[in-house]
């Protein structure tokens, strides 16, 4: 019940809403809003799915290099893969396109919306290995600016985040934990921003042209204006890879353990968060190669900015089988702990 | 590259919507509402940009030369940019939030940039609908490309915010869909006589329309001959519907174009 508790932009006297009511109104609560963007990038997934690129033997190859670096059993699915791709490269991809094209429809559409964000979980994840690899968080080269832990494995957490269900007699501090609860959300946020910090020290990412490199490489094919955002971002990091990485890895420390933290500390952090994201989708992923032509999906970026916006504290929502009631005023304000 | 019979199925969905669009037309006969003609607008856009994608998705489907369809996109972009503007100076951003409009804006525009991003590598052509369409099969590209990626992120958004509006219970105001069952009959003909102000007062009682749904409301409703109002194709889903095939094909074919 209660899709409609709208969290912390209700006035004081409507302190006790009756969901059918708000219904009614249909006036988009933030988490409907929040599915509604996650259903905006589905759909700008399956549309690039339809692209020319797609079709041609390059998506194929790109599949096959993700399992370059796995281990032997998780490499070994994914050139099976990609083996089956390049055989039926029109026939499949048109069928990737078209389940991407029913998740967003079924996301966006009210009365499907659960079996929708159920089959986006399950399709996440067999693309996270057949198509991304794990997002190669099991090779050296994983990196949080160059989209690790895997953009499609966010959509299958936002998924899960954004559930439409909320805990009874709970109070959920941010629209994250209204399905889930408090704990476990902030658990999973901390697991997702401490493994960015722990990918941005790894070796590879260490090196004096680490980080140079990786931004650099994102140059090719982009227009004019990005490819210079990307040399003049590069450059800043030039020889300076060790230095950069340590910065990164404590910035992204800072942000995992933010949720933990007061709603006036709270917010700094997860605006920090939104900003790095977005850093990381312009300077490091060119906004997921779109405007090559050849990007399957925005990358991550977009994804941790719609991810931080759902751990964004609000005033607290407690909900009943028949009632959501805000919690009275000053009741978890100032904390986003429950 | 993109399969022809896939550019063909976006095809065929752009004719279905210029067919339910100029069924549309037939049924509420702006024609005979006199000054309110103006307000079939969105109907005849959806029909001239149904038209215009469907020949740029099949190159055997040939309509009007590239200039003709710039001189009427560009024209249709400068309606609705008033358009938004007065209801920006009724409800202000909310207008371009979620304004009955705006989508229609973004809309126009596309058309406009598309066909005038891609004339020029096909100024070499014979300059009809076939270069387009032949620039989309052999995967021609749009100049200023980040500005087709913005124009497809917005035509998703709107597409989906309306997918959304359409499969609620109660629907939104924001949309023609929800005003024509929330908004009385009598208040739409009071306000559509008495201006936007008096149409905003007599929506505003239930406490769940703003004064630009309530401007709203009086358009759409007031092109629809009374009796016909949110009935059969008049439906205000029927429109709704058309607005999020076209945005969603529109959105594919920045992207392809890309």
């Amino acid at each position: 019940m209660s899709e409609i508790a709208a969290a912390g932009i209700r006035p004081r006297w409507r302190s006790s809403l009756d969901a059918g009511a708000e219904m009614a109104r249909g006036a988009p609560d933030v988490r409907r809003v929040l599915q509604l963007a996650l259903a905006a990038i589905w759909l700008l997934d399956a549309l690039l799915q339809y692209q020319s690129f797609m079709y041609s033997t390059a998506f194929s190859q790109m599949i096959g290099a993700t399992a370059s670096g796995n281990p032997g059993a998780v490499a070994s699915p994914i050139t099976w893969d990609a083996t089956l791709v390049s055989h039926h490269a029109v026939l499949l991809n048109s069928i990737f396109a078209t389940i991407q094209l029913l998740l967003a429809i079924g996301i966006a559409w009210r009365p499907t919306v659960r079996l929708a964000l159920a089959a986006s979980i399950a399709w996440a994840l067999g693309v996270w290995w057949f198509g991304e690899g794990l997002g190669m968080i099991l090779t050296s080269g994983a990196s949080p600016v160059n989209g690790a832990p895997g953009a499609v494995i966010i959509y299958a957490l936002l998924a899960v985040l954004l559930w439409p269900a909320d805990r009874a007699g709970m109070p959920a501090p941010f629209t994250a934990a209204r399905a889930i609860g408090a704990p476990v959300a902030r658990a999973l946020w901390l697991v997702l921003w401490l493994s960015l910090a722990y990918f941005a020290l790894l070796p590879a990412n260490r090196t004096p042209q680490g980080l140079n490199s990786m931004i650099a490489g994102m140059e090719s094919g982009e227009p004019g204006w990005l490819a210079a955002l990307d040399r003049g971002a590069a450059s800043l990091v030039a020889h300076q890879g060790l230095a950069a990485s340590i910065v990164l890895a404590i910035a992204l420390a800072v942000i995992a353990v933010g949720v933990y933290l007061p709603a006036s500390a709270a917010k700094p952090i997860l605006a920090l968060a939104i900003v790095a994201s977005a850093a990381i989708w312009v300077f490091g992923e060119a906004f997921g190669t779109i405007l090559t032509g050849g990007g399957t999906d925005p990358n991550s970026g977009p994804l941790l900015i719609l991810l931080a916006l759902a751990y964004w504290p609000v005033r607290a929502v407690i909900t009943t089988p028949a009632r959501t009631t805000l919690a009275p005023v000053g009741a978890n304000e100032g904390t986003t702990a429950s | 590259m993109t399969p022809s019979w896939i550019l063909d199925i976006f095809a065929a969905i752009m004719l279905a919507v210029a067919a339910v669009s100029a069924g549309r037309l037939a049924a509420a006969r702006p024609w005979l509402q006199g000054t309110q003609a103006v307000l079939a607008d969105t109907d005849v856009s959806h029909l001239l940009m149904a038209i215009a994608m469907a020949g740029m998705l099949t190159a055997s489907l040939r309509t009007l030369p590239n200039g003709a369809w710039e001189v009427i996109f560009a024209a249709l972009t400068v309606w609705f940019a008033y358009r938004v503007i007065r209801d920006a100076q009724v409800s202000g951003a909310r207008a371009l939030a979620g304004g009955h409009c705006a989508p229609h804006l973004i809309h126009a525009a596309a058309m406009l940039y598309m066909f005038l991003a891609l004339m020029a590598p096909a100024a070499h052509g014979s300059g009809g609908m076939a270069d387009m369409a032949g620039g989309m099969s052999g995967m021609g590209t749009l100049q200023l490309p980040f500005l087709a990626f913005v124009f497809a992120l917005l035509l998703i958004g709107y597409s989906i915010w309306d997918l959304d509006q359409v499969s609620g219970p109660g629907a939104s105001g924001h949309y023609s869909l929800a005003t024509a069952r929330m908004v009385p009959a009598v208040a739409v003909l009071v306000g559509a006589a008495g201006g936007p102000g008096a149409a905003a007062a007599s929506v505003s009682a239930d406490g769940s329309s703003s004064p630009a749904e309530a401007t709203d409301a009086q358009r759409v409703n007031a092109s629809i001959p009374t009796g016909h109002a949110g009935h059969g194709v008049l439906a205000p889903w029927v429109a709704t519907t058309c607005r999020i095939a076209m945005g969603a094909t529109m959105a594919f074919m920045l992207l392809i174009m890309i």
